[in-house]
């Protein structure tokens, strides 16, 4: 079965390309009087900060004046991921020496998290720092949509991780906790939420206005509360997601998935909990959601999966009267 | 001492002077050069492929607001910093391609001290190094009397034979002073001659009715190996200083199974054309007879052929370099060209080729550029641009 549930994933969803023109683009950022911030959080990223950096403050700093700031976060690299960073020109913290009075917390939402108050931007862009095929669209492609349209404060990224060429169809998702844990929950508990296509990637960016509002996990469940969380607050117009096509990165292990997904688990059931979905628990979904890409159009399949159920034997009467059991 | 003697060398120390200042203003600017090698070196780039790379380029051309920027009728992209007089133009020219091919993860890593990844030397730093020319030339305050055309060049490797070079000088039409090739690899590097080159295939075809009793009868790869032998046996003279290389053998997919075809590439360099020739007879002699002898199909397939060409040792352009090279540190290399500087002197054009910074692995998957020396041989390149523009490259 496939139908179009809304148009928001046609008014919110978004092409890089779409922002191709830099100079226009930072002309609508001046004229609205916004500022923006680009925060990368790392961990031992020595292999490809110095990438991130040297790219991203080179296009978006000095040839097109796009980044007013731009911050490597670090949670205490014992590489050289600082020094490189720094080599290259960023601007370097450690989470530790930000609001230290609140202490510290090892994690990537605690660097996300101190990056508000360290930084000054009306927008915040949040890049991981393990992308080796780093490109200036990571950044423009997110906080263009934020400078066009004031009703939207969150953009999140989306990419292309085609796994099925020869129908010239491909299923267009995330990695594996998103489509083996992320999505099947959102379909359950928040269908709307499943049509954005990638909820766990690492990039976004938001107004400082609703990110100052919302509490950040420390570790892996970060990503899920600020979908869950703003979802509440403001409902699904507040999103906007920006295909930026391929993204490489490191492959995790499966062990590594797990102890991810059972740390988003946690961020998940809270939230069921504090919005009241665990008491009093509504009839569950059985439509599952999930998207499908032909010619760069994006399109969500709904499928039903009822979950059927037998009863256990004993109460089957003919079972009971078999002569062998009795 | 005649006085123009004197004009030009003290010109030459005039721009000497600041080289070390300028070297280091270069090292403070960097960043967007790099970011340009980087960004172009992940788009592939194979020979006869390399569209995507020249529309990059082509686009940082009219980003940075130079004149006619555009991609030609044989690929390249080309586009002009108006000189304040504009009555002659300097030319540089950075090939666009690379040898290795679209499966190949174009990936660049980033330390502090270095790039790696396939192709960062050859040749997407020396097409960044290009491409950088106007804004490096304003932040050092250089205004040019000459027009700089830049071109990255595309169909240069390989059995491309120059082509697009060939076909960009073809159609230029503006009075040209000189030309600089440049190259990432290697600092110190000097180029003033093209040497004589011939590149060939030698395909060998066991034929479908080939007779397996006759006496000495194998498969392609026996045959290869066969008519290698014959081919080491032609004598190569040491002077003029010639050399034949075997490039590249394919032949056979399997453990046991004899393949049915097989190819040779070779390439001859040699300071002689004329011995050039008589090995090119000598090889398709042996072809022939080879062919007759074993009932196997030999052909051999030229796929590029270049003249011997070069400008003196001892020509202004050339004692400029050394000057310019000396005051910077640099032990001039000198190592005749079998790329683009061919076009460019066979074109009747003054040139040299340059490169910028020593590298590791070249031509593979791991190619290495160190950045330390890049700067100095960043500036190298301005101040032989900026002494061409001064006229002290004249013969």
């Amino acid at each position: 079965m496939s139908m179009k549930e809304n148009n928001w994933i046609d008014r919110n969803t978004f092409h890089h390309s779409d922002f191709w023109d830099l100079i226009k683009l930072v002309e609508e950022k001046e004229k609205k009087g916004l500022k923006i911030s680009l925060c990368i959080p790392t961990l031992n990223e020595e292999k490809t900060i110095g990438k991130e950096v040297l790219i991203l403050r080179s296009e978006l700093m000095e040839r097109y004046p796009l980044v007013d700031e731009f911050a490597v976060i670090d949670s205490g690299s014992e590489d050289k991921t600082l020094e490189v960073a720094s080599n290259y020109g960023a601007d370097v913290y450690l989470a530790s020496d930000i609001l230290p009075e609140v202490g510290n917390k090892r994690g990537k939402g605690e660097n996300l998290w101190k990056a508000i108050h360290q930084l000054k931007g009306d927008i915040i862009c949040y890049v991981d720092a393990d992308i080796s095929n780093i490109h200036p669209r990571f950044v423009y492609g997110l906080v263009a949509p934020l400078i066009h349209r004031e009703e939207i404060s969150y953009v999140k990224a989306f990419y292309d991780r085609p796994l099925n060429y020869s129908s010239g169809l491909r299923p267009s998702g995330g990695g594996r906790v998103t489509e083996i844990l992320i999505r099947p929950l959102f379909s359950l508990f928040y269908p709307e939420l499943s049509q954005i296509i990638q909820p766990l990637s690492g990039e976004y960016a938001a107004r400082r206005e609703v990110l100052e509002k919302i509490p950040f996990p420390i570790g892996y469940g970060v990503e899920t509360s600020h979908l869950l969380d703003l979802y509440q607050l403001y409902g699904l117009e507040t999103f906007a997601q920006t295909d930026l096509d391929r993204r490489v990165h490191r492959n995790q292990t499966t062990n590594a998935l797990g102890k991810m997904s059972f740390g988003i688990l946690q961020t998940f059931f809270n939230r069921l909990h504090t919005q009241g979905k665990l008491d009093r628990m509504p009839d569950l979904e059985t439509f599952y959601r999930r998207f499908e890409v032909e010619d760069g159009n994006y399109r969500q399949l709904i499928q039903e999966v009822v979950e059927e159920e037998r009863p256990p034997m004993t109460e089957i009467e003919g079972y009971r009267n078999r002569p062998d059991i009795s | 001492m005649p006085v123009e003697q004197i004009d030009t060398e003290a010109l030459l120390n005039d721009l000497l002077r600041d080289f070390p200042s300028r070297t280091e203003k270069i090292r403070e600017k960097k960043d967007s050069f790099l970011t340009d090698a980087v960004l172009l070196g992940e788009i592939p780039s194979p020979t006869f492929g390399e569209q995507e790379r020249v529309r990059t380029v082509v686009d940082r051309f009219r980003e940075n607001g130079l004149s006619n920027p555009g991609v030609d009728e044989f690929g390249n992209a080309s586009a002009q910093l108006p000189g304040t007089e504009g009555q002659s133009s300097i030319l540089i020219m950075a090939h666009a391609d690379c040898v290795f091919s679209p499966e190949v993860r174009h990936e660049i890593q980033v330390g502090s001290d270095s790039m790696t990844g396939p192709g960062i030397a050859d040749n997407a730093l020396g097409l960044a190094a290009m491409i950088s020319l106007p804004r490096l030339l304003k932040e050092l305050g250089i205004e040019l009397r000459d027009n700089l055309i830049l071109v990255a060049n595309c169909k240069s490797l390989g059995r491309a034979n120059l082509e697009g070079a060939h076909g960009f000088l073809e159609t230029m039409s503006q009075p040209v002073r000189a030309g600089i090739c440049v190259e990432g690899s290697t600092l110190g590097r000097l180029s003033y001659s093209g040497l004589g080159t011939l590149r060939g295939e030698i395909t060998l075809q066991v034929p479908s009715d080939y007779d397996w009793k006759r006496f000495g009868a194998s498969g392609a790869i026996s045959h290869l190996t066969g008519l290698i032998n014959q081919i080491r046996e032609i004598p190569i003279p040491k002077e003029p200083k010639t050399q034949l290389v075997f490039g590249g053998l394919k032949c056979g997919s399997s453990y046991n199974t004899s393949p049915r075809q097989g190819s040779l590439r070779f390439e001859i360099t040699s300071e002689e054309d004329g011995i050039i020739g008589q090995m090119e007879n000598q090889l398709n002699e042996i072809c022939e007879q080879f062919s007759a002898e074993t009932g196997t199909l030999v052909n051999m397939e030229v796929v590029a052929k270049r003249q011997n060409c070069g400008i003196p040792y001892t020509h202004p352009l050339v004692k400029t370099t050394r000057s310019i090279m000396q005051k910077a540190g640099i032990t001039p290399q000198v190592d005749p060209s079998t790329g683009d500087l061919n076009a460019l002197i066979l074109g009747g054009l003054p040139a040299v080729t340059l490169g910028l910074t020593t590298v590791e692995n070249l031509r593979e998957i791991n190619e290495t550029i160190q950045l330390d020396p890049l700067y100095s041989g960043m500036c190298q390149l301005v101040t032989l641009i900026q002494a061409i523009d001064q006229g002290i490259c004249e013969a």
